[in-house]
């Protein structure tokens, strides 16, 4: 008999055989409407998972696992909408607590998702086949040559081809780049018109080196917005939110945060136990929701720390010991090529500087507002501020953690993001005098910047790093 | 010497005015973006002096080593022409004002700071419909003119801010009226009509208004440069900048008239005056940011815009668009399907031209080809 490549992508991904009836034909389901053939699924079984994920351990997959059942989900938000349930999308960077708030309050009447980076992580991290949504995005309206986020163009091509029902709220934090709230206005101009939003913004005026969560008119201001916006949403989809549910939220946040850094330490042991890819994985439902909520995440997490202590105990690792170690700006399981060729090439890259937290952010708030913490935190966090304050934050995380040097760039794409690294690598090296790299590429496509164009450079950097250590 | 010629001269020999009058200690302000009132500039005492180059290669290609090359090559300008050493004005301002409105800006306003210049910026909140962000501009102004007060050591008075903002809604008017002077068949075409918008930002307004009034006489009286059958054409987009003027150019010189812009800076947004009864400070914020067309940027915006593009249209008579867009601005590219779906909904020819600023001789050629293909379809639709 044949394999079935649907069963063995779900054994490989931690389902337990009495789940199997259950999920397989979901699964199968769920693939066909994201366009994905049992061609696609061999290549996931036999080449992407084992190459870029750590499946020897019994964590990882169970993570895997609950991408899968998050995608099902997400593929079923269209009969959710028939059904009444009240869909609610957003966009990253955002505080996930209002969004996990509103799932806690009503778990049953509304659907929480940021479906654009979470059909770019499965499509392109699992399956290598994000293209066909790009493509889709590119042939009506957003065109290819100006650089535009295959985020959002994958949000647009998801409606397009009906993956996702047009919201009864898209809550768009454009407190970032200009092109994520924006393509919410095209989508609603130019395809669809019931696809609603609000949006929320926050200007970048605050001069270099300001330390904006000390900025008292700032934080308040932003806890406005998010207030505001907030209170949109619920008014929006008639749920009404209880503040305690938000301070909920926040104790599992931390809750889960601070297992996250646990897991950072032992991810920077020497040498290095896991993966880059396979680490990154569990900091994703800190920055996307997941409407299945953490808790599976949680106890994947828990295994996986379990787990990767042993390693460091064992002094089992990846890399040989001593390896020289990079702070990477952000590396993303869409493109897992990047962390892989360093790490192939005797260098880790064992965290990403987005999603590490600095001494201050692990402080507890000075607020009990809620919103005043919430946009307090935001102000803390790195990527969120000015150059300035923003370079402060990479150089205090560098020496945290002991990294030999730092490696910017692979956000292309984004001109809030990705528009200041060639500053702050100037800024960094002045400051640290570490080594510091730049990588013109793009975290979620790499049609461009192809895993051949970019090998060089990573090799040449690697022999810089490795004959300096030498 | 045609009145034309005068103004440009004008402009030309600001920088050197500029310093003259610096070294009488009198104080320089650039300022960068349609959200920064020069009203409020004149009011302190200082002098303003748009920073809105653009047109050539090099500069923003400069600016690569410190940023991202997907970047607008208009906001790389207005520093990469310092860093090549050849801005004679940016090196001796007192102030540069960045509005920061989009990231593109605000990334340019990190530049200028990195580099030491003496930078403020102007935060402009694209979601405008919020009182939350109409009170966040105020205040915003508010924190300008203290700036301002600071620099110069003097107070923005009632009085000075009335007289600055009188002064400047004349030099509105004028441009006002030669521009309506184009519903008729036009006696300036739109490339001059750029530059004459330039110019009023790089001379006194006591020099300019009587030029500009003079040139709407001659205006008024004379013919038109252009053949009666030429397709009158709208120019659309983010920016012309200073020195930018080969594509307004090639149009005109390829048979067609632009007819009318709608073009978020460079231009006066002359339709729009600032009132000059009551409080002044609260007109200026309320003209600036919510009765002008919003910019592009804005959200929502590109209802209203393209809603504003019809008006044009149908008042200006016009047979054709032109989209004018700059390389890598993301939010203009966006805009550009959409106003190019409304377009096709009122049958009207729509033509998209992207530049970097690359104008070689290699460059031109298709471009041209480009501009003449289109200009002769229009044309053949009015026949």
């Amino acid at each position: 008999m044949a394999r079935d490549v649907y069963e063995d992508f779900l054994r490989l991904t931690g389902f337990e055989e009495e789940e199997m009836p259950e999920y397989l034909p979901e699964w199968r389901k769920a693939s066909q409407k994201l366009g994905l053939t049992e061609e696609d699924f061999r290549f996931a079984v036999e080449k992407q998972l084992p190459t870029y994920f750590a499946v020897e351990l019994e964590g990882i997959r169970k993570l895997l696992g609950c991408f899968v059942k998050e995608t099902i989900d997400l593929t079923r938000a269209g009969d959710y909408k028939e059904r009444g349930v009240k869909i609610v999308y957003g966009i990253l960077p955002a505080v996930l607590h209002f969004y996990y708030a509103l799932k806690l309050t009503a778990p049953d009447k509304v659907y929480v998702s940021f479906p654009d980076i979470f059909l770019t992580l499965v499509m392109n991290g699992l399956f290598h086949k994000l293209a066909p949504y790009l493509e889709e995005a590119e042939r009506t309206g957003i065109p290819y040559g100006c650089r535009h986020c295959a985020l959002n163009k994958t949000r647009y091509a998801a409606r397009r081809l009906d993956i996702i029902p047009s919201p009864d709220i898209s809550w768009i934090w454009g407190f970032i780049c200009d092109e994520g709230p924006k393509t919410d206005e095209f989508i609603r101009l130019y395809y669809d018109p019931r696809w609603k939003t609000y949006i929320t913004r926050l200007p970048h005026d605050q001069p270099l080196g300001t330390v904006e969560d000390e900025v008292a008119s700032r934080v308040e201001y932003l806890a406005r917005q998010m207030r505001d916006g907030f209170e949109a949403a619920q008014r929006e989809i008639g749920i009404k939110v209880p503040e305690e549910k938000i301070s909920e939220v926040i104790g599992i946040w931390h809750r889960y945060a601070d297992k996250l850094s646990e897991l950072a330490r032992l991810m920077t042991a020497d040498p290095q136990p896991l993966g880059a890819i396979s680490g990154r994985l569990f900091w994703e439902p800190l920055f996307c929701p997941f409407n299945t909520g953490i808790e599976g995440m949680e106890k994947a997490l828990d295994i996986t720390i379990r787990e990767i202590r042993q390693r460091v105990a064992s002094k089992e690792g990846i890399l040989p010991e001593g390896a020289p170690k990079l702070l990477i700006y952000s590396i993303h399981p869409s493109v897992p090529w990047v962390a892989k060729i360093f790490e192939e090439n005797g260098v880790g890259v064992p965290l990403s500087e987005f999603f590490i937290l600095t001494k201050k952010q692990l402080m507890p708030p000075s607020f009990d507002d809620p919103y005043m913490a919430a946009a307090e935190g935001w102000l803390r966090t790195s990527a969120m501020v000015n150059p300035g304050y923003q370079s402060e934050q990479i150089c205090e995380k560098l020496e945290t953690h002991n990294f030999d040097g730092m490696v910017f760039g692979l956000m292309d794409f984004d001109r809030w993001l990705g528009s200041p690294h060639r500053l702050l690598s100037r800024m960094v090296e002045e400051k640290t005098k570490l080594p510091v790299f730049y990588i013109e590429g793009d975290n979620w496509d790499d049609r461009d910047y192809s895993l051949e164009a970019l090998r060089t450079r990573i090799e040449s950097i690697c022999e810089i790093m490795k004959m300096r250590k030498a | 010497m045609n009145i034309l010629e005068e103004l440009a001269q004008i402009a030309r020999t600001r920088p050197e005015k500029l310093k003259e009058e610096r070294k009488k200690g009198t104080k320089i302000v650039g300022y960068i973006g349609r959200f920064v009132p020069e009203e409020l500039i004149y009011a302190s005492g200082a002098l303003p002096y748009l920073l809105c180059r653009g047109g050539q290669p090099e500069p923003p290609d400069a600016v690569i080593p410190y940023m991202l090359r997907f970047m607008s090559p208009y906001s790389r300008s207005q520093i990469g022409y310092h860093l090549l050493g050849i801005d004679p004005v940016v090196p001796m301002l007192d102030l540069i004002v960045v509005q920061c409105s989009d990231c593109h800006e605000s990334r340019l306003a990190d530049l200028f700071e990195y580099f030491k210049l003496p930078t403020v910026r102007l935060g402009i909140p694209p979601d405008w419909e919020k009182s939350l962000s109409r009170d966040y501009y105020h205040k915003e102004l508010a924190r300008l003119t203290d700036r301002l007060e600071a620099l110069t050591g003097n107070k923005v008075t009632e009085q000075k801010l009335r007289e600055s903002t009188e002064s400047i809604n004349k030099i509105r008017e004028i441009l006002s009226k030669i521009n309506l002077l184009r519903k008729r068949r036009p006696p300036i075409g739109g490339a001059d009509f750029i530059r004459l918008n330039h110019y009023s930002f790089y001379g006194d307004p006591e020099r300019l208004l009587p030029k500009l009034n003079d040139l709407y006489q001659e205006l008024q009286k004379g013919g038109s440069p252009f053949p009666k059958e030429a397709p009158r054409l709208l120019l659309a987009g983010h920016v012309v900048g200073v020195g930018d003027y080969v594509v307004p150019r090639l149009i005109e010189d390829s048979g067609g008239v632009i007819a009318a812009e709608f073009l978020d800076e460079g231009m006066r947004h002359c339709q729009w005056q600032v009132k000059t009864d009551g409080d002044l400070m609260a007109n200026l914020g309320d003209t600036y940011y919510l009765e002008r067309t919003p910019p592009s940027i804005f959200q929502p915006a590109w209802e209203k815009r393209a809603e504003t593009m019809k008006g044009l249209i149908r008042d200006f008579n016009i047979d054709g668009v032109i989209w004018y867009q700059l390389s890598f601005e993301e939010i203009y590219d966006m805009e550009c399907a959409i106003i190019a779906k409304e377009m096709g909904k009122i049958n009207i020819p729509f033509l998209k031209l992207e530049s970097s600023y690359e104008y070689s001789r290699e460059a031109m050629a298709p471009l041209t080809t480009r501009v003449e293909s289109f200009i002769e379809t229009v044309r053949q639709r009015r026949v």
